[in-house]
């Protein structure tokens, strides 16, 4: 225990015990339950035939829940399978296993009822109560003070939701003073929304997404997302990165879907400079770090503000914007649970000591590689395909001094990635370290990322492409 | 202003300039008082709903958090710090930030409506404040219970109370808060610097 007391131990378990082994293939079998169900939900409706409400209305069943159903289950599947295979290699993780699975199924629950939830306050209390789930999961296999980081990570989250509050305040008020009555069910707020200028309501539109912004990681409320990321367990980041992110993003979805009509000029002004903010951050970020989980972390920013940017532009840029979320969903992941190897081999998330990785690890390498070149917009990977399609958006939007920024960020980024990463991928070794063997559980969810990856950038099957084009008509897509 | 109103600005003030970390759940009370106050003299009529949602209130907010805030606390050193740091600049900031809250509240025409804005906006601005002077767990645990109570404080400027599962929602949230926050806070108090994760599996 290296000098830490019982004390300090997460939780209760305290002790290895064999009696838990059970649990992490049970882990599987309900992300496998919950994969398969997602898609028969898929094969089973027609998108015509969406939205379907249900729960008196409070949940809904429309192209933007059904994408995320299918993406953040998927992603989970092979989270939980990676869980599996480092179990019995990691005492901690043994230790913990009990609570961390009670947590994540806890977790995965409320996100999957929260991206289908048609109520903007009870989406917000599920974000919330998703954002406890992982504060809690933040401190299992970790000891005493990452607690502090978990806390401020609560803390942060907290505030940028109190934020996105007192913006439905600000509509409320907006349409109190109009005489109007408001419902916060996505499909009635509209209503009670007014296309003339007014104060209130871009005050409260400004405050949702500056506070949604702010759980996306976008600046200037970004600062948790580092340390969050670097600080959490493997598996947690990976979660959190993946699965959490777009509860956020289906938050931000539905409240551009709601404004389409009414103000979108004000919210893409708003998307447009948090965007390039954040890119910014990122940029300077990845250039002075030498740690590579909290390169990805930086990295996940950058995309962050890729996202908000092609949500400013909209239109021919929609579709590029969702399949880079759903794209990005698969390349955190493969890269976090990646990292989360290197980190079990070399036990230090810095860059100096781990020259030459690929031949310590050649599989775990050459898929971290792959990772880096996908999260970079390299082809065949639908991260390419997503930057063009956005790049191409800012063109014909006429938004020229956007498009040149953006590449200039992207082009920072991708130096500077490569700066830090390759040498330790492909480097000479600074230590000799045994080549290790590496299980074919381990592989499987890796593989089955950069699977998805190359197949959503090189071919995508017609049902999802044309689910992935009605989320993008719904965010002002065309 | 209404007397309910008054008591929970009055709550949620008064603490922030005189009172320790360790008095909190004794505010947090008050405020909780008021708000079941407010929760059933706001809105038109005392339908079974308002009743309903006011003893929840009382019941989540006004009992069982603090008691759990209380036993959270307990004879922690952090328990005896201040709330806000006891200094002129920290004062000032509180006080200019109260004032510019009900200006901004005021814009309405200075009904019971903008006041209650005012108080929401002054409280969640003053919160902010503790958040930016005060670096105790504790202390910050406190300043984030005080905002999720004046976002309950929206409600009642709503035309009837939120729908049930709505509400029960919001008192989720408020409650897992001061759960996992006592027990990340707690965590704080024995160890002084920050490490990553040792298994990163």
């Amino acid at each position: 225990m290296n000098g830490t007391t019982v004390s300090d131990m997460p939780f209760s378990s305290r002790r290895p015990t064999d009696s838990g082994r059970w649990i992490a293939p049970a882990l599987v079998a309900f992300a496998l339950l919950g994969w398969l169900a997602s898609i028969w939900v898929f094969a089973a409706h027609d998108l015509a035939e969406l939205p379907r409400y249900f729960a008196a209305g409070y949940l809904v069943l429309d192209p933007t829940s059904l994408l995320f159903v299918l993406v953040m289950n998927t992603v989970f599947l092979g989270i939980s399978v990676y869980m599996l295979s480092r179990e019995r290699g990691s005492p901690e993780l043994t230790r913990d296993i009990r609570v961390r699975a009670a947590l994540t199924v806890v977790f995965m629950l409320v996100l999957n009822i929260g991206v289908m939830s048609n109520h903007l306050i009870l989406l917000w209390v599920l974000i919330e109560v998703s954002t406890s789930c992982a504060a809690l999961m933040m401190v299992c296999g970790t000891f005493g003070t990452s607690k502090e980081i978990a806390w401020r990570y609560m803390l942060y989250s907290s505030m940028t939701l109190a934020i996105t509050f007192l913006g439905f305040m600000c509509l409320t008020q907006s349409a109190h003073l109009r005489g109007i009555e408001i419902s916060f069910h996505v499909d009635q707020l509209g209503a009670a929304l007014t296309t003339a200028r007014d104060g209130w309501q871009r005050l409260g539109l400004a405050l949702i997404l500056f506070g949604l912004g702010g759980k996306l990681g976008l600046a200037p409320l970004y600062s948790w997302l580092p340390e969050t990321y670097e600080a959490a367990p493997t598996s947690t980041s990976a979660l959190l990165a993946a699965v959490q992110f777009n509860i956020s993003v289906v938050a931000m979805f539905r409240v551009l879907q709601v404004f389409q009509p009414y103000d979108s000029t004000f919210a893409a002004h708003e998307l447009l400079v948090m965007g390039y903010v954040s890119l910014l951050v990122a940029a300077v970020q990845i250039m002075a770090s030498r740690n590579y989980k909290r390169l990805i972390a930086y990295a996940c920013i950058s995309s962050s503000g890729v996202i908000a940017l092609g949500l400013s532009v909209g239109k021919t840029a929609a579709y590029g914007v969702v399949l880079y979320i759903v794209s990005n969903a698969f390349v955190k992941s493969l890269l976090f649970i990646t990292a989360g190897r290197l980190r079990a081999v070399y036990g230090t998330n810095e860059v100096a000591p781990l020259s030459g990785v690929i031949r310590v690890l050649p599989f775990a390498g050459l898929l971290f590689t792959g990772g880096i070149f996908a999260l970079l917009g390299f082809p065949p990977f639908a991260s390419f395909l997503a930057e063009m399609l956005i790049l191409s958006g800012i063109v014909q939007a006429g938004n020229l001094m956007a498009f040149t920024l953006m590449c200039a960020m992207l082009t920072i980024i991708f130096v500077a990635t490569g700066r830090t990463v390759f040498p330790m991928l492909w480097g000479e070794p600074k230590q000799q370290v045994p080549q290790v063997e590496e299980s074919l559980v381990t592989m499987i969810p890796k593989l089955g990322f950069v699977g998805v990856l190359t197949m959503l950038g090189t071919y995508t099957p017609a049902p999802i492409t044309d689910l992935l084009r009605a989320v993008a008509l719904s965010i002002g897509g065309v | 202003m209404s007397l309910p109103l008054i008591l929970y600005l009055a709550a949620t003030v008064v603490p922030v300039f005189f009172s320790r970390v360790a008095a909190a759940p004794t505010w947090l009370s008050l405020q909780g008082l008021a708000l079941c106050w407010i929760g059933l003299s706001g809105h038109e009529g005392l339908s079974a709903h308002a009743v309903l949602a006011g003893l929840e209130v009382l019941l989540v907010r006004a009992l069982l958090v603090p008691w759990l805030l209380r036993r959270a606390l307990g004879k922690s050193a952090q328990a005896r710090k201040s709330l806000m740091p006891s200094n002129l600049f920290a004062w000032g900031a509180a006080i200019t930030l109260t004032i510019l809250a009900f200006r901004f509240g005021d814009g309405t025409g200075g009904n019971l409506r903008a006041l209650t804005l005012g108080v929401i906006a002054a409280i969640v601005m003053i919160a902010f404040l503790i958040l930016a002077t005060n670096r105790e767990p504790g202390a910050q645990l406190v300043a984030l219970l005080f905002m999720e109570n004046a976002l309950m404080l929206f409600e009642s400027l709503m035309p009837a109370p939120w729908p049930l599962p709505v509400h029960l929602g919001l008192s989720g949230v408020y409650v897992l808060t001061v759960i996992v926050g006592s027990w990340l806070v707690g965590g704080h108090t024995r160890h002084g610097h920050t490490t990553t994760s040792k298994e990163n599996p």
